[in-house]
């Protein structure tokens, strides 16, 4: 028998098992339904850290035929307490492959393996005496359990269950999962801890290792928002033009393919989000970046040979300078470097003046000068607050999410805009929207201290 | 296969490349990680190495690479002739005149030590120096002009991973070697002028300059030789007579009377240039290729993807998905049985399945149903109490279910067992809500029991939603 801790999720159909199971392994793939037997045959969900389990937890199809088995177990039972796990085991035994007893027999075997028992009930409908027959087939198995209070209703009735739930199990706790965090998550974890003694020291270990995995999660979010961020706000977008300035036609085309580029952007940035959280395939509802207003710089400029007028001129004049100064030496200094002073001046000169004349000209075949437009970065001040609160909204909600949500993530009327744009850190934010309005390359300590800031904010909406 | 974990040009390109279209799963790299044993940067080199087969295009480090020595071989043979020529043009001597020691001096050591302290100044000045200063670099500007010839391989140097600092230290360590090969050419020609002819040298400045203070110089900038190597320090003698000047038709009567002399100072001269131009570059070179070095590395950190593998070597994978596969159930969408909303007058047996006596009373006060008899089943019942109870009924029975829960198999069975029965004429299941619904079922729920109940293929079976 393998030494991890494992544990059943057992209890009477529809109550949540496989919620609480994908809350608790974090896997949102988990067919969830409302219709009782959605979940057929148990399955192991492993905590695994590099291939070693740290615990294992196994959902469970739901009691069907409870009063069945335990009018078998009764019948063939009249023994003491200690024996008791033996007539259940000769129950699976013999039913193993019976198809009356298969959802039974499906959530009895790894109990009998050793796993402990989580027995789940929903604490939001009234306790009914028909669960006594489930938790007395429990019992009999003498395994550590607990049970879960989990409130799918609005209405309360935790009192009534825990008044019956402790006097079969040991431990007791309200776990949502469709609400629970990461503090919850482990909360739940911890009282699994004290179940077993053997079993404390691997649950801490994992508790320790999802605590870990949270904060590198926090971690990686708040890198891709700020990839994010930079991306977008030093984008620039090129565009050939035939004249000296753009018409209008091509400027409406390089802004549409400068906003389609912002936009997908930003899709590559939800996804890499909700791919850290384990939160692919979700369907979104949110509102559409308004890209009308966000003040885009834009220039026409020239070049030739790739280098721009500017450039051109500084080249013609070093090589004009050196042609002049190689005729110095030549004339071993009795020049004066006048050679050099007057080949810088031609050349630089001559670049300034001809520049046009030679944009015409062509090499091979090939026109030497190019025209473009230059669209972005964006201008608007308050934009960058905009993309950011849209931004850190999405990835709060989604790290908040419970993996047992099944429906679609509304974030139509969230933003942190606002927040952002009033709270104290924005002359800090500000400091670096302003250098990539710029085009400036950052600093690696400028970025690290846009990431802290964004952290920070990020944790608060946790 | 060997693999060189040393981080290079090339090897940093690569990676750049590698990495904007692999960056594998967490898994695999840390399972490669712990299957090796080295970590950090070489662990990042040699991943990139096992990975490279996976960039199917030309690699940008060949075509980068294959421009940057091209022009590199072109300028710096270009500028060894150069320097070939101007230390011929610089010592060229008709008989007429003395080369003037003071302007070889200037190119041969004045020269190097200007561009070594700006090269120095460009390490201090950040990134500014080396923005102005590349643009003294016509490599610079041929290296953005390649594209536009049609028979050039294509480089994108805008998508190339060079900030501007490693920009600096490619142009500082190529401007070192191209310095260094100037004044190869200069010093070459400085050695074959002296063996095939013979120069006679002397100085000369507009500025009244002392031969003893312009000897200090002289012995202060030939400390590094004079030990090892005194003749090629000039002396004071030497200095005062190679000191010439321009006014006058004929040389003067002491220089040429030791004329054999003046030839000695093409040592100091030699000794100078290899000092200063030639192997005080090479330390310069070291230093700009070690600084390069050192920013490359510094950059490759910084590299998209780099700070992710290192992350994911060092991390643990923690997996909790299932290894088995989920059977999905195939969930139907809309019942087909209908329920009916009105309760008959009424009913022989009313049944009230997991329910409470207690709550079997308010549940009557509350529908005023007539009935004949009313029994709990299900709940604590055992089957034998069950059993004994559908035994008893015949005619119109009406089961009362907790519509929250949804129906086990249990009651199904016992279902069953009631249609079977034949004096029982028909059966109507009413699912009802909790008390503070005022026991009206909700609609999920009653499709849950119209979905199960609808299995049951009899037609004594109605399902009712009061």
């Amino acid at each position: 028998m393998s030494s991890y801790p494992k544990f059943a999720v057992v209890g009477h159909p529809n109550k949540g098992k496989s919620s609480i199971v994908s809350s608790l392994s974090l896997d949102n793939s988990i067919q969830i339904g409302n219709t009782p037997g959605t979940t057929q045959v148990k399955r192991g969900f492993p905590l695994k850290v590099d291939g070693e389990i740290i615990y294992e937890l196994f959902d469970t199809p739901g009691f069907q035929r409870a009063r069945r088995v335990f009018a078998w177990l009764e019948e063939h039972g009249d023994v003491s307490a200690d024996k008791r796990a033996d007539v259940v085991r000769e129950f699976v035994f013999k039913h193993k492959d019976s198809e009356r007893f298969k959802d039974e027999v499906e959530l009895l075997e790894p109990i009998l393996n050793g796993a402990g028992i989580i027995y789940v009930v929903d604490a939001s409908k009234p306790y009914g005496a028909e669960y006594e027959v489930e938790m007395e087939i429990l019992r009999w198995c003498g395994q550590p359990s607990m049970a879960i209070l989990n409130l799918i209703g609005n209405e309360d009735y935790r009192e009534d269950w825990t008044r019956a739930l402790g006097q079969y199990f040991r431990l007791v706790r309200t776990y949502n999962p469709m609400t629970a965090r990461h503090n919850e998550h482990i909360e739940l974890l911890e009282s699994m801890a004290q179940l077993k003694e053997e079993w404390t020291k691997p649950i801490k270990q994992a508790i320790s290792i999802l605590d870990e995995l949270y904060d590198k999660k926090v971690d990686e979010s708040v890198e891709v928002v700020v990839d994010y961020m930079v991306e977008v706000l030093s984008f620039v977008h090129y565009q050939k033009i035939k004249e000296e300035e753009a018409s209008g036609e091509e400027k409406e085309e390089a802004k549409l393919a400068y906003r389609e580029k912002i936009l997908k952007v930003e899709i590559k940035e939800r996804q890499a989000i909700e791919k850290i959280w384990n939160h692919t395939d979700i369907e979104k509802n949110e509102a559409s970046l308004e890209l009308e207003r966000v003040g885009l710089f834009s220039k026409e400029s020239a070049s030739i040979f790739g280098l721009t007028q500017k450039e051109l001129i500084v080249t013609s004049a070093a090589t004009g300078a050196t042609a002049g100064a190689a005729i110095d030496l030549l004339a071993v200094g009795h020049t004066l470097l006048l050679g050099a002073l007057v080949g810088g001046v031609v050349g630089g000169v001559g670049a300034m003046f001809g520049f046009d004349n030679l944009y015409e000209m062509k090499v091979l075949g090939q026109s030497i000068g190019k025209r473009e437009l230059t669209i972005g970065p964006m201008q608007n001040l308050n934009f960058p607050y905009v993309l950011l609160g849209r931004s850190l909204y999405h990835a709060s909600m989604i790290a908040k999410r419970s993996h047992a949500m099944r429906g679609d993530l509304d974030l139509e009327n969230g933003s942190f805009t606002q927040e952002l744009m009033e709270g104290e850190s924005r002359k800090a934010l500000e400091k670096l929207h302003l250098k990539l309005r710029k085009g400036e390359e950052l600093k690696e300590e400028t970025l690290e201290e846009y990431k802290e800031l964004i952290k920070k904010r990020f944790l608060t909406l946790l | 296969m060997q693999y060189n974990h040393k981080l290079t040009f090339k090897s940093y390109l690569d990676l750049a490349q590698l990495l904007k279209q692999y960056q594998g799963s967490h898994e695999e790299n840390r399972h490669f990680a712990l299957s090796h044993k080295i970590q950090g940067i070489p662990l990042v080199l040699l991943w990139k190495d096992k990975n490279l087969y996976r960039v199917v295009d030309e690699l940008d480090s060949s075509r980068y690479l294959h421009y940057l020595k091209l022009f590199s071989s072109l300028f710096g043979f270009i500028l060894l002739l150069l320097g070939f020529f101007t230390g011929f043009a610089l010592l060229s001597y008709s008989g007429a005149e003395p080369v003037n020691v003071i302007y070889l001096l200037l190119v041969m050591v004045g020269l190097p030590l200007l561009s070594m302290f700006l090269s120095l100044l460009s390490l201090f000045t950040g990134n500014m120096g080396a923005r102005i200063f590349k643009h003294f670099s016509l490599l610079y500007y041929l290296e953005k002009a390649i594209n536009f010839f049609p028979f050039a391989k294509k480089i994108d140097f805008s998508a190339l991973p060079f900030s501007a600092t490693l920009s600096k230290w490619i142009f500082l360590q190529r401007l070192q070697l191209f310095s260094f090969l100037f004044a190869l050419g200069l010093f070459l020609a400085l050695i074959l002028t002296v063996v095939s002819k013979d120069i006679a040298f002397a100085w000369s400045s507009t500025l009244a300059i002392d031969p003893l203070a312009f000897q200090n110089v002289l012995s202060l900038l030939a400390t590094p030789w004079q030990s090892f190597f005194p003749s090629a320090v000039p002396s004071l003698e030497l200095i005062e007579i190679s000191h010439y000047f321009r006014l006058g038709d004929k040389l003067d009567v002491n220089m040429v009377q030791n004329a054999d002399k003046l030839g000695a100072w093409w040592k100091f001269l030699a000794m100078a240039t290899l000092c200063y131009a030639l192997l005080l570059r090479l330390v310069f070179w070291f230093i700009m290729k070690i600084g390069f070095k050192k920013q490359l590395k510094k950059e490759l950190y910084t590299l998209p993807g780099v700070q992710k593998l290192l992350k994911e070597f060092s991390t643990a994978v923690v997996s909790t998905v299932s290894v088995k596969e989920e059977q999905h159930l195939e969930v139907k969408e809309e019942p087909t049985l209908l329920a009916s909303e009105i309760l008959s007058d009424d009913y022989a047996f009313l049944l009230a399945w997991n329910y409470a006596e207690k709550t079997l009373m308010l549940l009557q006060d509350q529908h005023k149903v007539t009935v004949t008899s009313t029994h709990v089943v299900g709940g604590r019942n055992s089957f034998a109490e069950d059993k004994v109870i559908i035994d008893t009924l015949k005619g119109k029975v009406l089961i009362y279910v907790k519509a929250w829960e949804p129906p086990t198999m249990d009651f199904m069975d016992f279902l069953a067992d009631v249609l079977a029965k034949n004096e029982v004429d028909a059966v109507e299941v009413c699912p009802l809500g909790t008390v503070t619904e005022h026991y009206a079922s909700k609609k999920v729920d009653m499709e849950i029991w119209l979905k199960k109940l609808e299995q049951i293929t009899s037609e004594k079976l109605k399902v009712i939603d009061v």
